[in-house]
């Protein structure tokens, strides 16, 4: 009994102490001289942070440019940066720590998309404007008036695809084989809304991850006689299983993949016979772009190498800068700058035009791939 | 097209797997008497070591097939020394057994991931491209073909030593009853430990194949087993006969649930069979031999 009354009492303890550090720190960053405090979400330790110390540099660079070209209406920007650790809960806690005591209007991830849907929780009762630019699951879409991202969600693919699918190559009916996974799932169901819409058909045969053995799904699809194949998958390695497999029972569908496929090379030339002419879509970069050639420029004069996972770091350079033209325009206010940032419009970024829909997500994104000769190239109609 | 016949090939194939795996892991439980949940890493480890010596070392490939097996059988070996001889002096019950046999499985397993990774591989580079065979409509590889004769090669190899060697009458003396067979003069550890060593060449062999045929990963060994497992059950615990009949019974049912219903209800099929039979037929078809 005594030991239940002593937990309370701390949990009330630690109740007050959090409302008084959160009621004392409301109105800290409002001060129109000091500097502009942008808060950011980013995995520097566990196994994502291979994404998040080369991207926390990149920000950094971002940053110095800014504060370099006179800050933000003459403001230097301070950025604080919190680990996320790619999981929930860190974010979680890194989020409270910027909201709560640095008093940050503007949060920059989180990264990985299981930080990000912790966050986006917290931010919103808080007021705060979060710009994700990394975590691409489809469950972010419309997640709240507070999150936007500039990272294209998973799902965005599928529409691409479905489009193209059906306008050009006059395919009506579509057969999926789609793992079991969030993400797999989230490129199918964006495909099928939007064929369907158009009035093709899908079918899809969903399998568990650790299926080794295809033959009889693959007997199955090709049975249906389907005007193209969609592999919705999670890895490479699922893709060469099911392949192979194709491969052996000698068919050679038409086909469409998720862009883990073309972002593999290995899997793309190993398996170039078969995905000859395969359908895909990937969020890739484009070096003739001036912005983006600038940010790696700066990043190999920094750090005397090219910056990886240049897909991401594209979308976290331009965050910043994203963050930067939202208070020049509404100022340092959370709603005010989410409101601006689900209204961005043909904004000229390292990673092209953005614009960002009213659901938070990024409306231009995918561009459409073909494989060719055991290449990925652009497609072309 | 009619799809039929590649449906019943594609069953013959996984079906064959299964029986090599399930015929092994009959021939042990029927003389150990416990569910072996470490059977499984025989298969992986036997891969990997295909895979290793074929990447790494100058030796020609039938001899690095072989030299796979014999690792498993020298894994059958040490474990069944180290680990369950021991644990059965001591009359360790069947629950003992068992959850030693899932440590030493993990404990295998996350050896194999962290040397080798646990990204899936392929093994199928080493051999020339398959051939295909057309039969009555269907297509195989001519790999796919030679795992559906290694398993009916490996189920004669055992009918004829089991019903016609001394070894194999000691081997039946034990499965039907430990205590007696000591009695009458069978040195049942040697027994039990050389059933061990042939059990995991069997299912080392299981895994090379299913290491050529779609490829490995360390989680590969644990799958079979599962397949294995089922067989078991519904051909009949301990009955190597049982076993054979067993997996392609799971072949069949996986399949053609896969054609009539969808790829998602392949595991969920196979366990409704293995609970179908625990429930109306717990012996297993042929029974307990």
């Amino acid at each position: 009994m005594k030991k239940t009354w002593i937990g309370l009492i701390v949990i009330v303890a630690l109740g007050l102490v959090v409302w008084g550090i959160s009621s004392m720190s409301g109105n800290q960053a409002t001060n129109d001289t000091g500097a502009v405090k942008i808060g950011a979400v980013l995995p520097l330790t566990g196994d994502a942070a291979v994404y998040g110390e080369p991207l926390n540099k990149v920000l950094q660079i971002a940053v110095g440019e800014i504060n370099a070209n006179g800050g933000i209406n003459g403001r230097q920007v301070q950025l604080l940066v919190e680990d996320g650790k790619c999981n929930g809960q860190d974010a979680a806690s890194a989020a409270q720590k910027l909201i709560n005591v640095d008093g940050v209007k503007v949060i920059i991830g989180g990264f990985c998309s299981s930080e990000s849907l912790a966050m986006v929780p917290i931010a919103a009762a808080a007021k705060v404007a979060l710009i994700s630019p990394g975590s691409s699951s489809p469950k972010l879409t419309n997640a709240s008036p507070y999150f936007v991202r500039n990272y294209p969600s998973d799902s965005a693919q599928g529409a691409v695809l479905a489009n193209i699918a059906f306008t050009d190559k006059g395919w009506k009916k579509v057969a999926f084989i789609q793992e079991q996974t969030d993400y797999a799932q989230g490129v199918q169901s964006a495909f099928s809304a939007e064929f369907t819409k158009l009035g093709g058909t899908v079918t899809n045969e969903q399998f568990p991850t650790e299926t080794a053995d295809f033959r009889s799904l693959v007997s199955k699809v090709k049975s249906g006689n389907p005007d193209a194949v969609f592999l919705s998958v999670q890895t490479p390695a699922v893709a060469a299983r099911i392949l192979t497999q194709i491969k052996q029972l000698g068919w050679k569908p038409k086909l469409m993949a998720a862009d883990v496929v073309p972002g593999d090379p290995e899997t793309v030339s190993k398996y170039k016979d078969i995905l000859e002419g395969t359908l895909t879509a990937e969020f890739g970069t484009d070096a003739t772009n001036p912005k983006f050639a600038a940010m790696i420029t700066s990043y190999k004069t920094q750090y005397g190498e090219e910056p990886p996972y240049q897909g991401y770091a594209q979308t976290v350079y331009d965050s910043a800068y994203l963050v930067q033209a939202a208070i020049v325009a509404v100022g340092y206010d959370g709603t005010k700058v989410a409101n601006w940032l689900h209204t961005v419009k043909d904004w000229q970024g390292a990673s092209g035009l953005v614009t960002i829909g009213a659901n938070g997500d990024p409306i231009t994104g995918h561009k459409p791939e073909v494989i060719t000769g055991g290449k990925v190239m652009p497609y072309v109609k | 097209m009619d799809i039929l016949p590649q449906i019943i090939l594609n069953s013959l194939i996984a079906g064959s797997l299964y029986a090599l795996a399930a015929m092994s892991f009959n021939l042990i439980y029927g003389v150990s008497r416990s569910f072996n949940l470490a059977h499984g890493v025989f298969a992986t480890v036997a891969a990997y070591a295909v895979l290793f010596l074929a990447f790494h070392t100058a030796i020609p490939l039938p001899l690095t097939i072989t030299l796979g097996i014999l690792m498993a059988v020298l894994l059958g070996y040490l474990l069944e020394r180290s680990i369950f001889r021991p644990l059965r002096l001591r009359k360790a019950s069947n629950l003992v057994l068992l959850i030693a046999s899932l440590g030493a499985s993990i404990v295998v397993e996350a050896l194999i991931a962290i040397f080798f990774s646990s990204q899936f591989q392929t093994l199928s580079s080493l051999l020339p491209p398959f051939g295909t065979l057309h039969i009555l409509g269907g297509t195989l590889t001519d790999l796919q073909a030679f795992i559906i004769i290694c398993s009916v090669v490996v189920l004669g190899v055992f009918w004829l030593v089991l019903s016609y060697t001394r070894f194999g009458k000691a081997v039946r003396a034990v499965s039907d009853d430990e205590e007696v067979a000591k009695i009458v003069g069978i040195n049942t550890n040697a027994i039990i430990g050389i059933v061990f060593m042939i059990g995991a060449g069997v299912m080392g062999l299981a895994g090379i194949l299913a290491g050529f045929d779609t490829g490995l990963e360390p989680h590969m060994g644990f799958i079979l087993l599962l397949g294995a497992a089922i067989a078991a059950v519904v051909g009949g615990v301990g009955n190597v006969y049982g076993a054979f009949l067993g997996a392609f019974i799971l072949g069949f049912a996986e399949n053609f649930g896969v054609f009539f219903v969808s790829g998602e209800w392949k595991y969920a099929i196979a366990f409704g069979v293995l609970i179908l039979f625990l429930l109306f037929r717990p012996q297993g078809i042929l029974g307990k031999k």
